[in-house]
């Protein structure tokens, strides 16, 4: 694998602007990412406006129910944006040729899969931002200088994981008719027991064991630590991101190893020797 | 695939140094042929999609694939692009070994599929500009919608297109990129009669300028009028081989001649087949001038007429039938 020149990092930013271009013009994926979140984040949050939970993280203590709710539905938001619509924009793309199309072109099929996983994750963290943009005058949810690296480090690396991971899923299935079934089965029930809509103080030791296996409550519970107030150690919450990045890289192994760029059985490894010839 | 592809005229004096593998890439014969395929072979389980084929395309060339469904010509089209791996033969494409799909060999072919690949969302301009972009040397997208005869619907998302503009669309794809060979997989498939004389009309532009082009078809006609020569498959091989005319000619080139009976001794020639029927008598030859000249002569004396004369020669139609007949 050679250093990309920099006609290929142009090739790369000409086709992230695309995919962010495509992304705003559909408006499915747009609703699915900016007004769906957003709802839940207006209704919870109006509903349970003078509630107090358990604060995730080390701080422990009671906080607000906006204070804990706004990461948290976020990071559903940020799934949504980087994990299911690369799961099913992959899919489809595929289904509809255009991976075949890419194939047969000199446009190095990393620099495409590329822009899509940049694409998500921007859109991600687009979500998350327009969503503090709306809580913190509305709800008043308080933003932490202390933490907010920590929180940003951790929403991108959570962004780049979940997208990862729904490359490997789009590459798992075989037709995007599988792809949305598959992103919501394995994603909803998650949601539950990761803590995305409730805070999980009442759960049995056995459910919060099984969510500790997935990436999405190491996510929701890096992220949430950091809107706590009195959190230690900036916020950094080194164990979650470990888990975080260690599904990243698993994901980007599977894809990478099974990709295939027509619906089906393809050639698998077709990625992998991609990105190598690239 | 088995070892031994030719890579061109690497001189044998510079062995196995970064030398040699730079010097093999400088010497991708520009002069050789575009396309040579030799006892390709390619097995899907246990059908044998491609079952010895040997191929030749000339640069420059436009060469048609002329087969029934399911003869093979996609599966040999997929290989020679790139997109799959031959189970056995020696597959050179410009001078590359398209199983590696190299990017230089990528940067140098254009592709029109079979079956669709359009972003539903992106305009007729965008996805022009935005898949040529990645080409050394892309042709001007103004340009190409020209070309293609979607000039005027620049900013029409391709979701809104006809299905034929839909194909052109395809077809502007393929040729953005400024390539020297061009695959047309069914390019006219499903068209009307008019915009495949159109889409006729743009290939044999492309052609002109010297693009070389693979064409599968099957459509006879396609073939007959775009095709320097043609190319019939059939159950995975080769069974015919030649240009347009000639192929229809067959292998040995027989006209039918045929005239109303004049009821006389006539100087007919001593080793044709002479079939008299339906008060006509018609004979098979492949010197139709040699064997004409005597009756000509022997009208001629009595100034009388060969009433009815026709010369004709087996259509390509003929003999696409017979032998796809044979081979099924």
């Amino acid at each position: 694998m050679t250093l990309p020149s920099s006609s290929d990092l142009a090739l790369l930013r000409r086709w992230i602007a695309a995919r962010v271009k495509l992304l705003l013009r559909n408006p499915r994926s747009s609703f699915f990412t900016f007004a769906f979140p957003l709802l839940f984040l207006v209704l919870f949050n109006g509903l349970n406006g003078d509630t107090r939970v358990a604060a995730i993280g080390p701080a422990g203590g009671k906080v607000a129910f906006a204070q804990f709710y706004t990461p948290s539905i976020g990071i559903f938001g940020l799934t949504m944006a980087c994990y299911t619509s690369v799961i099913v924009g992959i899919s489809t793309a595929r289904d509809m040729g255009l991976l075949k199309r890419v194939r047969g072109t000199p446009l190095p099929m990393g620099i495409y899969i590329g822009s899509w996983l940049t694409g998500a994750v921007l859109s991600g963290l687009a979500a998350v931002l327009l969503m503090f943009v709306v809580a913190v005058p509305v709800f008043g949810v308080d933003v932490y200088a202390s933490t907010l690296p920590a929180a940003i480090v951790t929403l991108v690396l959570g962004a780049a994981s979940l997208a990862a991971l729904g490359l490997a899923v789009a590459t798992l299935a075989r037709t995007a008719d599988q792809a949305l079934p598959i992103a919501q089965f394995t994603f909803l029930p998650l949601s539950f027991i990761s803590g995305v809509f409730y805070p999980l103080d009442g759960a049995p030791q056995w459910l919060v064991t099984v969510a500790n296996i997935f990436p999405l409550k190491h996510i929701v519970d890096a992220f949430d630590a950091c809107f706590v107030p009195g959190t230690p150690n900036g916020g950094w919450s080194w164990g979650d991101l470990a888990v975080i990045a260690i599904w990243g890289i698993a994901g980007l192994r599977v894809a990478s190893r099974r990709f295939r760029w027509e619906p089906g059985a393809g050639d698998p490894g077709a990625l992998r020797a991609a990105i190598a010839r690239a | 695939m088995t070892q031994g592809r030719s890579r061109g005229n690497v001189p044998t004096m510079i062995t196995n140094s970064l030398e040699a593998a730079v010097a093999e890439r400088r010497h991708r014969p520009a002069d050789g042929p575009a396309i040579e395929v030799r006892g390709l072979r390619k097995a899907y389980g246990s059908t044998q999609a491609l079952d010895g084929v040997d191929l030749t395309v000339r640069r420059g060339e436009l060469l048609a694939v002329l087969g029934p469904n399911g003869a093979g010509k996609t599966t040999l089209v997929e290989i020679l692009e790139g997109h799959r791996s031959a189970s056995d033969g020696e597959v050179t494409v410009l001078g590359f070994d398209p199983a590696d799909r190299e990017r230089a060999f990528r940067e140098r072919i254009g592709i029109v599929t079979q079956e669709e690949g359009l972003d539903p969302l992106l305009t007729v301009r965008e996805s022009v500009e935005l898949y040529s972009a990645a080409y050394p040397d892309p042709r001007d997208a103004g340009e190409v919608l020209a070309l293609v005869g979607l000039a005027d619907r620049p900013d029409v998302r391709t979701a809104a297109l006809s299905g034929g503009q839909r194909r052109r669309l395809e077809l502007a794809l393929a040729i953005a990129g400024n390539p020297e060979l061009i695959f047309l997989d069914e390019p006219t498939t499903g068209f009307d009669p008019a915009a495949r004389r159109h889409s006729w009309e743009l290939i044999a532009g492309l052609r002109e300028l010297g693009t070389t082009i693979l064409l599968t078809t099957h459509y006879l006609d396609e073939a007959q009028h775009l095709a320097d020569r043609v190319v019939v498959v059939a159950g995975g091989r080769v069974i015919a081989e030649g240009t347009p005319e000639s192929l229809g000619a067959g292998d040995a080139p027989e006209a039918l001649i045929s005239f109303r009976d004049p009821g006389t001794a006539l100087p007919l020639p001593q080793d044709a087949e002479v079939e008299r029927r339906d008060g006509r008598i018609a004979f098979r030859t492949s010197a139709p001038t040699r064997d004409l000249a005597p009756l000509v002569a022997w009208a001629a004396e009595r100034d009388a007429e060969l009433d009815g004369l026709t010369v004709t020669r087996p259509s390509l139609e003929d003999v696409y039938l017979e032998l796809t007949k044979e081979s099924a």
